[in-house]
Parts: C-alpha cells; structure tokens; sequence
C-alpha cells in the first residue's frame, strides 16, 4: 500500500482516526492536519494497527500532537499500533512517553 | 528515465533522487529474502529516513541516481547507499548533523518536532558511517540480525 487512508468518526464525544498506509515525508501533512485539527476539537485517539511505515517526520507530529492535548486539555492515545510503527516509536529512546493502548476501551 | 520499479538485481535497487524513491525502497527492502519480519521492519526505517536525507540535502546528484545494497553476513546485516553529491558532504560536514548527535528540536513554523531521524538511525543500527569520496558517496548501516 502506497497511500495513506485517514478516516474519521465520532464514538463517544470522542475522535477516533483509523489510519492505513505509510506515514513518510510523502504522506505525512494529511495526517498532521488531521490530527490537529481532531486535538483542537475533542479527546482524540488514533487507531495505527494499519499503518505499515511511520518515519520520523510522523513521529515529529505525533510528539506535538502530545504536547497539544496537554495544552488543549484534551485526551490522545495510539490505539494497537503495528510492528513497524512500535518499532518506530522504540527507536526513538522514549517510547515509554508515548501514550499507546491497545483497544479503544483502554483510552 | 527510470520508472516506479527502479533497476533491480538481487540485493541492490537504483533509485532516482525523488521522494517516491522511498515507496520503491520500501518495496526493494520488501523482497530481500535474507531479513525476518523484525529486521525488514528496522532497514525500511532507517533505510528511509537516510535515503530521505539524501533526496532532501544531495540534489542535484553528480550520479545518476542512488544505488541501495544489501547484505547479510553472519549476524550482521549491512545497508549501504551509493551516490555522489558534493553538497551532501558539505550538509552533513564537521557542524553538520553528521558530525554532532543531534538533538530534537520543535520546528515552530511547520509545527512538529524534527531532528528524530538520525536518532532513530542510531537507535536502530549498530553502526551508522558517512564516508564521502571523491567518485562515490557511501552511507553504511550495519544491523546486528535477529536470532
């Protein structure tokens, strides 16, 4: 898969982002602007389990959307990340700061 | 003028100096039969964001293109890119992020933190190595294999 696939739906006064496809320096603005906008608006969780490359452009934007949820009050979680994007986040040398859960119901 | 599938033999792939570079890589990466889930997973990330690196900071390539080889020996893995550029040796030079571990910084005008991507290198890598020469750039990663 070559595309990034963002879809958006409201569960329980909250966000949830079901992302599929490589986040690269390619694809990446789609997912920040997506992101950001849901931080601004409401409790926000991302559903990666289909996200098969996330580079660091997409870690970047995950770390601010971090930093947004605290300063907007809102929540935000990774929801059953994949392999590759564990991967990504562990490499980073604090992945134990990342918010990450493994079902919806954690959040 | 290569298209969407670069030249390909056995464990080496040429790729033009372009972001979708990254997409054939990830597929060249793919197809190597010598990685485990685990490992495929580490050369696509670390591989990406160095071949990133090299779109973004080597253009206009004296070669043409970049060519991306891997190997496995033992328990060891190596990833290396081929290439020629004098700007990218100026880019990554003594002061250059190459040189000084980089330290994350939040990019206020595009609103995201950036400077992660060698961090990653080296968290993913055992070894990362730039070694510019004068008729072919190398950039060596080296990976220590799955058990």
């Amino acid at each position: 898969m070559t595309q990034l696939d963002i879809s958006i739906r409201n569960e329980h006064h909250r966000l949830v982002l079901s992302v599929s496809g490589p986040i690269n320096s390619y694809t990446f603005t789609d997912f920040q602007e997506k992101v950001y906008k849901a931080i601004a608006q409401a409790d926000t969780a991302v559903d990666m389990e289909h996200v098969t490359g996330l580079s660091s452009a997409g870690i970047g934007v995950i770390m601010t959307a971090m930093e947004d949820a605290e300063t907007t009050g809102h929540g935000f979680a990774i929801v059953n990340p994949s392999e590759i994007v564990r991967l990504a986040i562990e490499s980073t040398g604090f992945g134990d700061r990342f918010p990450i859960v493994k079902t919806l119901k954690q959040v | 003028m290569m298209g969407r599938q670069g030249h390909r033999t056995g464990r080496s792939v040429s790729l033009e100096a372009t972001p979708a570079s990254i997409l054939e890589f990830e597929d060249f990466v793919d197809s190597l039969d010598i990685l485990s889930p685990k490992d495929r997973n580490r050369l696509k990330l670390a591989g990406g964001e160095i071949l990133d690196n090299i779109v973004k900071h080597a253009t206009p390539l004296e070669s043409r293109g970049i060519e991306a080889r891997a190997s496995r020996s033992g328990g060891s893995i190596l990833l290396a890119f081929y290439f020629r550029s004098p700007s990218f040796a100026v880019f990554a030079g003594e002061d250059g992020p190459w040189s000084v571990y980089p330290e994350p910084l939040f990019d206020p005008a595009h609103r995201r933190w950036r400077g992660m991507g060698l961090l990653m290198c080296r968290n993913l890598a055992k070894r990362l190595v730039f070694r510019p020469g004068e008729s072919m750039d190398r950039i060596f990663l080296e990976f220590e294999a799955e058990r």
